[in-house]
């Protein structure tokens, strides 16, 4: 099993601004969303959905899949939007996005939508889940690989570090995880709320094989995951520097923009600077 | 069985989990250092490579869980209920019930257990919180078979399963060829004075008290509610449509749990029925001591029960 689409960087890109006008579209559309948070992380899922993973929806129940955890669950419209732009979902699907009882909630839910493997929401859950993954695969001798992406801030939660000691311990190598380092959290600046740094220097300090790379450039970021040891024995962290709201310049590295969504002539400005 | 010999039902639940994995049951079991509380050693010493000790991290080691299931194992976890339920409650929520993962979820030494060592190690609340969630089922055993039946659907059943455990060694009163039925009230003993039900070990309280309820020319009907969900409550309905009289006995507190439920079924069916709920005071901590010292002050052991009893009926 492989990646149906195998698509190359530029073709990655292009994926991602198709993905960031959905965003945009969309939340504009549904009166809410965590617009910063989708735009930030879209480069990394456009890379994983269209080159990296080996799963489509043709294999939802294949065991041999790999997994995607989306921790940072209030990134759950870019998302969607991915699914939608890999037909996971129906495009027209993103219309009813946090309608009620609809098939796209304001946090992903496995039971409702496609692609989803864990319902998250509440941070701090999908890394512990990713370790019981990934170590259900060592035990049964699957090939799979385990990919969670977490946010910054989410980090600050105690129970990251507990399977992070874990994944260490374990010597998971077949568990990828990226950190969407966008430096925004809700209330602020993650350095100013709580600091998260020397970041590299925690991961490694707990066992990790930790990477830095630029989450919003579809090529090295795949380079950087494409060029991970997974014999290595140990748990991989690719902390991926990002930009939250990355491609709409008065949505990015405003910390305003954790929930707030494009309005009147704002949804048009952000359309013609990504065209 | 029907036996005075005592067992521990730990011991049950280890060999259920072992005679599983011999019928090519998938199952895994996820710790928190605490094996020694599980008793799980004879299941390690057979399937070392199905036992996975996450340290003391109980968040941590229902997230593991939840992912085990996610892989295809049947999961396990056996830790103290205090720490199970109460550090470990949003991944408890979102990740085994929301989810609705293939988690067994066992709270060892449940209720005051741990009487002594005090609140921090009770569990008198995982009754209720575990039924303010959805989508998983709730067992309580009472004695080793009912305990051997329980595993036995649980480790089929595909989705969550909260199951109460008791740490001490108990008697048997369910025969050999009994059956577990998720929902099904479990009557240990027809009367029509007076209704005892309860939950758990105390239900051993329940029959004792009945014993000595019938020495006095009282006659009790004992129920057993095992199955705290499903539960079918028909048979109750008809027990105090009989005997006017329900006495509900927990190791659990008086907020949300077996009293709580008798009292919601006597509302929701318009039952004309005198209630007495036994268990820990609402809005308080339990009493901390030897435990037979807990239950006499809650009055959920046999001379509270037939005190109780005697009382309702004017005696």
């Amino acid at each position: 099993m492989a990646n149906e689409f195998g698509l190359d960087y530029e073709q990655i890109e292009q994926k991602a601004k198709e993905i960031r006008k959905k965003i945009i579209m969309m939340n504009s559309r549904a009166g809410q969303g965590h617009t910063g948070a989708d735009l930030s992380e879209t480069d990394i899922l456009s890379s994983l959905f269209f080159r990296i993973l080996n799963t489509n929806k043709q294999h939802l129940s294949d065991p041999d899949r790999d997994r995607f955890i989306l921790s940072k669950g209030h990134g759950v419209g870019g998302f969607y939007c991915m699914l939608a732009e890999a037909g996971y979902i129906d495009e027209s699907d993103l219309e009813t996005y946090l309608q009620f009882d609809s098939k796209l909630p304001g946090h992903p839910v496995r039971q409702k939508t496609p692609g989803v493997e864990l319902n998250t929401g509440a941070l701090g859950h999908g890394l512990p889940v990713g370790v019981g993954l990934a170590l259900s695969a060592k035990m049964s001798g699957r090939k799979f690989r385990v990919f969670v992406l977490t946010g910054d801030g989410e980090l600050q939660e105690g129970s990251v570090w507990e399977a992070a000691m874990c994944a260490a311990h374990f010597k998971l190598d077949n568990l990828i995880i990226i950190v969407d380092r966008n430096t925004l959290q809700l209330a602020d600046r993650t350095e100013k709320i709580m600091a998260l740094e020397p970041l590299t220097d925690k991961w490694k300090a707990f066992g990790c094989d930790v990477h830095e790379t630029d989450g919003n450039d579809a090529a090295k970021f795949v380079e950087t995951v494409e060029g991970l040891n997974l014999q290595n024995g140990k748990p991989h962290v690719v902390i991926a520097k990002t930009i939250k709201g990355k491609g709409v310049s008065f949505i990015e590295d405003q910390p305003a923009w954790h929930h707030k969504i494009p309005v009147g002539d704002e949804i048009a400005l952000a359309i013609e600077e990504l065209e | 069985m029907n036996t005075q010999e005592k067992i521990d039902l730990r011991d049950t639940m280890v060999q259920t989990l072992i005679e599983a994995v011999d019928q090519q049951i998938n199952v895994a079991v996820a710790v928190s250092d605490s094996t020694s509380t599980a008793k799980i050693a004879p299941f390690q010493k057979k399937f070392p490579e199905r036992l996975v000790n996450v340290g003391i991290a109980e968040q941590n080691l229902v997230g593991v869980a939840t992912g085990l299931a996610l892989g295809g194992y049947v999961v396990v976890t056996t830790n103290a209920a205090p720490f199970l339920v109460g550090r470990a409650n949003e991944q408890v929520k979102n990740d085994v019930c929301y989810s609705q993962t293939n988690v067994k979820l066992v709270g060892l030494n449940a209720g005051v257990c741990y009487g002594p060592l005090a609140s921090t190690h009770h569990a008198i609340d995982d009754l209720s919180i575990m039924r303010g969630f959805g989508n998983i089922q709730i067992f309580a055993p009472s004695d080793a078979v009912e305990t051997r039946e329980i595993f036995r659907y649980a480790l089929r059943y595909n989705g969550p399963v909260y199951i109460r455990m008791d740490s001490a060694k108990f008697p048997t009163f369910h025969e050999e060829d009994y059956r577990f039925e998720p929902g099904k009230v479990d009557v240990l003993r027809e009367g029509n004075a007076v209704t005892i039900i309860a939950v758990g070990s105390v239900v051993h309280e329940a029959m004792a008290a009945a014993q000595e309820l019938a020495a006095q020319s009282f006659s009790a009907e004992v129920l057993n509610i095992s199955s705290i969900r499903p539960l079918q409550p028909q048979r109750i309905i008809e027990s105090l449509q009989k005997t006017k009289r329900v006495i509900t006995v927990e190791e659990h507190s008086l907020h949300g749990g077996l009293g709580s439920i008798v009292s919601e079924i006597i509302a929701d069916n318009g039952l004309q029925a005198i209630s007495v709920r036994l268990g820990i005071t609402e809005g308080q901590f339990s009493k901390a001591g030897p435990r037979d010292k807990i239950r006499a002050y809650y009055k959920i052991d046999k001379q509270g029960i037939v005190e109780t009893a005697r009382k309702m009926m004017g005696n």
